[in-house]
């Protein structure tokens, strides 16, 4: 089915993602579509519970999708068989966001880091050693630390270590889950440094998941906004930051930027509960909240809608789902 | 001068142990005014939290703790006993924890957790605590209390739970909240709510609040005067407005420098502020920053430089900027 894709300059592809849990009673993703080129960083925003991390073990194929594809170097991940997949999972790499409890307490730091290479089964017994060691040098780490266990270290060497083992296979994309959220700022600000430095000199791909739209505005060359499962609002990242088209996008940068304005109109938020299934929405799941909300917005739910800007080839595209933008020809304003 | 509703002086955490004193709090004084929001931050094992637990009587056995005095409007309790105490939190002083998921009772609902703590400091008939916890509900933004009342905290979302606590913790409307990473764990929305409410508590009832927090970023939005904390000590008091234009103590320009910004164009990522902050065993002589400080002199390694104060500007620096 994905012949046509074969060709396709995109390292990650996914359409039309849907998932939910609890049979299909919680509604986690609903048909949310990305790409990701090799190399490059898509920084993915949204609050608790928008299905930022469902998505993104969604695409290592540890959860079931209810439809969609997701398509890694052109191939259907959940077409895979036992042996590709395992391909594929050397080739994209997990982070995650509490590193005291991604690492295992009972093994020692080389311990961890030779894991990966004997499950993948890359190279032998001395060139993992010469690798472990340099790929320590690479996070900024002495290799005098391998005979020592994860409670040794501080939080922020500990995330070292585990990107550290993301990167023992090689891979073309790390998924970074909130990966730098739990850590000081001079702490967060070393990782983000090395996160840089990963993307410039290694070509690495990141996903890169956050709530944080400072931390992400560091890193990542495209955004795309989550909201309640569904995308809101996707962008490359000079676009989004200096022309925000979406009233959650806006709102958020607002709360990030200036902090919370007791009487403004951005500022009055309800909060939401969890959604369940009711078949398909038929309203935008952001009326509650939105300032600029339109009688129709309660009544249908938003296409997709690409604005058009000056420059809009150098730039790329920009998607977003809001009623706002229903004139068919929208010109940057 | 009016009294100040928390006022802490000289107090001293720390921990005994084979591997030697852990000095966890440093001698630290400090006093919060009614209505004033005083942020304390620093880096994760800094003493925060364990400044923070001491003036609430909360350490967890084997933590020793010193202070000249701790008072609560003029009211010293550091000398109280476990049941004298007692009737002081909740009512005097309150705190909101981190993780409102753990401080939450899981088998009760909110509405029972909240109405037990009024019931406990003011009593009353059953139907005016049942209206005193519904309208502490109300008043953090809750628009169907009897609904929040009726759940369990799983049954909440994190950002629901935390501004439960807030409405634990102002229901007897206590004269100073202690509010430790009240926002860490939430997103931008959600944290701007619960940061919302916090300024109201000020603005409405005078409440004095100390905001324990490792973002920056949270402080400058809702604290009039900052506190930085490092190994145990403070290293630097002002008004946050002269903590963001100007810090006089290197480490606290290198925490503002490490603040990611949001801008049109994409900002390099600064880390100002090399290598890892010493263990609590083993900590440097002189200046506890001087090993990763740029401005570090012969001076700053051999003696502990004093916290001058000067018109409510202190500093402990040989070299302040």
């Amino acid at each position: 089915m994905n012949t046509s894709r074969q060709n396709s300059p995109a390292l990650l592809e996914v359409r039309n993602l849907s998932l939910s849990f609890n049979k299909q009673e919680q509604v986690a993703v609903e048909r949310v579509s990305f790409s990701i080129a090799a190399g490059s960083t898509l920084g993915l925003v949204g609050a608790s519970g928008s299905g930022k991390s469902s998505i993104a073990r969604a695409i290592m194929r540890l959860l079931k999708l209810d439809s969609g594809v997701i398509l890694f170097k052109g191939e259907d991940v959940f077409r895979m068989d036992a042996q590709q997949l395992k391909a594929t999972r050397q080739r994209i790499q997990l982070v995650f966001q509490d590193p005291s409890a991604s690492l295992s307490p009972r093994r020692s730091i080389e311990q961890t880091l030779l894991e990966p290479l004997r499950h993948f089964a890359i190279g032998d017994a001395g060139s993992r050693q010469e690798k472990i060691r340099q790929i320590l040098h690479t996070v900024g780490l002495d290799h005098d630390v391998l005979p020592r266990y994860p409670h040794q270290f501080s939080s922020g060497q500990q995330q070292r270590i585990a990107i550290a083992r993301a990167l023992v296979t090689n891979p073309d994309l790390v998924i970074a889950d909130e990966a730098v959220s739990s850590l000081d700022v001079s702490v967060q600000a070393q990782i983000l440094q090395l996160i840089q430095s990963l993307q410039q000199d290694q070509g690495i791909a990141f996903l890169f998941i956050s709530h944080d739209l400072a931390v992400i505005r560091q890193i990542a060359d495209n955004i795309a906004v989550t909201y309640r499962g569904q995308m809101l609002e996707q962008a490359p990242a000079d676009l989004f930051f200096r022309k925000p088209a979406h009233p959650y996008s806006k709102t958020m940068l607002s709360f990030a930027s200036d902090g919370p304005a007791l009487n403004s109109e951005r500022g009055k938020w309800q909060l939401e509960r969890g959604r369940t299934n009711t078949g398909k929405p038929t309203v935008c799941l952001f009326a509650r909240n939105c300032p600029d909300k339109m009688p129709v917005c309660e009544q249908l739910e938003p296409d997709s809608h690409n604005i058009q800007h000056e420059n809009q080839r150098a730039l790329g595209s920009h998607c977003v789902k809001c009623h706002l933008y229903d004139e068919v020809e929208h010109n940057d304003s | 001068m009016s009294t100040p509703a928390l006022k802490v002086n000289d107090l001293s955490v720390w921990l005994e142990s084979k591997a030697g004193r852990k000095q966890l709090v440093d001698s630290i004084s400090f006093s919060i005014k009614p209505a004033e929001a005083t942020g304390l931050v620093g880096e994760s094992g800094c003493g925060k939290t364990m400044t923070a637990l001491a003036i609430l009587g909360l350490l967890p056995a084997g933590v020793k703790v010193e202070s000249t005095s701790i008072e609560i409007n003029g009211k010293d309790i550091s000398s109280l006993s476990v049941v004298q105490r007692r009737a002081v939190l909740g009512r005097d002083i309150a705190m909101i924890f981190q993780q409102p998921g753990t401080a939450l009772d899981p088998v009760f609902t909110l509405g029972q957790q909240i109405s037990s703590v009024y019931r406990r400091h003011t009593g009353g008939s059953k139907a005016h605590i049942r209206q005193t916890m519904l309208d502490s509900l109300e008043a953090v933004g809750f628009s169907q209390p009897e609904e929040i009342a009726a759940a369990y905290p799983h049954q909440l979302s994190g950002g629901m739970r935390q501004l439960s606590m807030i409405a634990m913790a102002t229901v007897c409307k206590p004269a100073v909240i202690i509010a430790d990473e009240p926002t860490t764990a939430l997103d931008g929305s959600t944290r701007a709510l619960i940061l919302q409410q916090l300024e109201q508590l000020q603005t409405q009832h005078g409440t004095a609040i100390l905001l324990v927090s490792h973002d920056l970023a949270v402080v400058r939005q809702s604290c009039a005067r900052v506190m930085v904390m490092y190994c145990g000590r403070l290293l630097e008091s002002t008004d946050s407005q002269s903590l963001f234009s100007h810090a006089r103590h290197p480490y606290s320009a290198g925490l503002l420098a490490c603040i990611p910004q949001i801008g049109s164009d994409r900002p390099p990522v600064i880390s100002a502020i090399p290598g890892q902050v010493p263990a609590a065993t083993n900590l440097p002589p002189g200046c506890h920053f001087a090993p990763r400080c740029t401005r570090v002199e012969q001076q700053c390694r051999q003696s502990v430089p004093d916290f001058d104060s000067v018109d409510g500007r202190g500093v402990a620096c040989f070299r302040p900027l």
